[in-house]
């Protein structure tokens, strides 16, 4: 009887090897795709940042060349100003120091209120321009082109009158104790976009664990704004084109200030003055 | 040959988190920092004709002034309608704060009576017109329609009303009021009809300081 030998024994596993490499291929090609879409992604994010910066020194170019030694000065002349064109107005503006920590909310050049802000982050577009670019983005009042909010921004309700007066009395207590209930489970956040190509959002933070406690996942308008900005992320991946770029400044006050700002701030063309 | 296939799984699967990390925290981080704007600068550096440290820092002074001569140096009120606060001012001196009660943003419609009332209590800037001390409320239809009552005629002695107001109204436009309340369990609500209720030692406080033309800021 022949007996076999080791290259015969080992013939009986050759044929699955083509198949195993075939695999190995094809993860090793989602692999290079993930990273293409990764680094060609990475590009246009980038890209789009420094057009967005290229439209604010195309801004810039319609104001006079500014003197770097006498930037600040001339970064409060243009802060002062600009809340001056907000007094002239009879609605409430809201302006915003953050190299002071304070927002405040001004009506008729009078301060009404003035809170400290918690916590800011401001995107590095605006750590980076300075110069012409800083007085045609915030040398005169921002406006206000669209409200978004986790809150009803006028709330208004239609009630229907009572039928008699223990009707009355009834719908009376249950307003109030409804009034009483809704405060304690609101979740102040609340993001306006602006006629010079960045958004403001203002979050109400009493404390930050309360704040996590509040965010629950799945739900409401923080979720929302999320998974928004997740599916154009993804849109653009698909597209190969340019995200579009929004810069930001993130703002954190206390709730209740942050409610009483998004409430007496105009509907329509509310203004805002920042200094940076 | 299974042992394989986790292997490849786990590679995609790393891969895709990976990809996903990038996509939603790297890029945006990258975007958000300065490296993505390096080589760009925004041109100052110049020195443009707006003249030098002393003249600006001069004009900064005077528009300094300019904004705080919107201040009144007189008596004059802050109400803060979204948290149902108010602050009596004299210039720059916070003389007194507390709680009030504001317009609950209503609108009251009766299909069966053909009648609908707004209740808010309007922003911006208004000015005392009238005060005066032991008030007497006169019911407007709307008060009878939101308790379930009948209607009486325009004279019926049933609509005068006195200790409903408080010791003291100041009248600030428009039907709006500041005045006292017997609903004192209510305060710090925003269930007025478009008045400002205080409580009885602030609205003294408040009728003492503010005179004829003194400000009410109201947002």
């Amino acid at each position: 009887m022949k007996e076999n030998s080791a290259d015969e024994f080992d013939s009986l596993f050759a044929k699955e090897k083509p198949k195993s490499k075939g695999r190995k291929y094809i993860v090793l090609l989602i692999i290079l795709v993930f990273l293409a879409l990764t680094s060609i992604y990475a590009f246009l994010s980038v890209s789009a940042v420094r057009d967005q910066m290229g439209l604010a020194l195309a801004r810039a170019e319609a104001t006079p060349a500014v003197n770097s030694e006498l930037f600040p000065q001339l970064k409060e002349k243009a802060w002062l100003e600009s809340r001056l064109k907000m007094a002239a107005l009879d609605s409430v503006g809201l302006a915003i120091d953050l190299e002071q920590h304070v927002i405040q909310l001004e009506l008729k050049g009078v301060v009404v209120m003035s809170s400290k802000i918690r916590d800011c982050s401001v995107s590095g577009f605006f750590r980076k321009i300075d110069g012409g670019a800083y007085f045609a983005t915030f040398g005169s009042p921002l406006t206000i082109k669209e409200f978004k909010s986790s809150i009803a921004k006028n709330p208004f309700k239609v009630v229907e009158a009572p039928k008699d007066t223990i009707a009355a009395q009834l719908a009376a207590d249950a307003a109030a104790k409804k009034e009483k209930e809704e405060r304690k489970t609101e979740n102040v956040f609340w993001t306006v976009k602006l006629d010079r190509g960045f958004d403001l959002d203002i979050q109400g933070i009493d404390s930050i664990a309360e704040a996590q406690k509040k965010y629950v996942f799945g739900k409401g308008f923080e979720f929302e704004r999320d998974l928004k900005n997740i599916t154009n992320s993804f849109q653009h991946i698909l597209k190969f084109s340019k995200p579009t770029y929004t810069p930001e400044i993130l703002i954190s006050i206390p709730e209740n200030e942050a409610k009483a700002i998004l409430r007496a701030l105009p509907k329509n063309s509310a203004l805002i003055t920042i200094k940076i | 040959m299974i042992r394989n296939f986790f292997i490849y799984l786990a590679v995609i699967v790393i891969g895709a988190l990976f990809f996903a990390s990038m996509v939603l925290f790297a890029i945006p981080a990258l975007q958000d920092s300065t490296v993505a704007l390096v080589g760009l600068s925004s041109g100052s550096g110049g020195s443009g004709g707006e003249g030098d440290k002393a003249t600006i820092e001069n004009e900064v002074g005077k528009l300094q002034k300019q904004l705080e001569a919107y201040t009144p140096t007189n008596g004059y009120m802050v109400v803060n309608t979204s948290d149902n606060h108010f602050y009596l001012y004299k210039g720059r001196q916070l003389l007194r704060e507390g709680i009030c009660s504001t317009g609950k943003n209503e609108k009251l419609v009766s299909a069966e009576r053909k009648y609908e009332h707004i209740f808010y209590t309007p922003f911006g800037v208004r000015k005392v017109l009238r005060k005066s001390p032991n008030p007497v409320w006169k019911k407007p239809d709307w008060a009878y329609i939101e308790d379930g009552l009948p209607i009486p005629g325009p004279n019926d002695p049933s609509r005068w009303e006195t200790g409903t107001l408080g010791a003291y109204k100041l009248e600030i436009g428009d039907g709006y009021m500041i005045h006292g309340t017997i609903y004192k369990r209510r305060m710090g609500m925003s269930v007025t009809h478009g008045c400002i209720r205080l409580l009885d030692d602030d609205l003294e406080a408040v009728y003492k300081t503010m005179e004829v033309g003194s400000k009410v800021y109201i947002y």
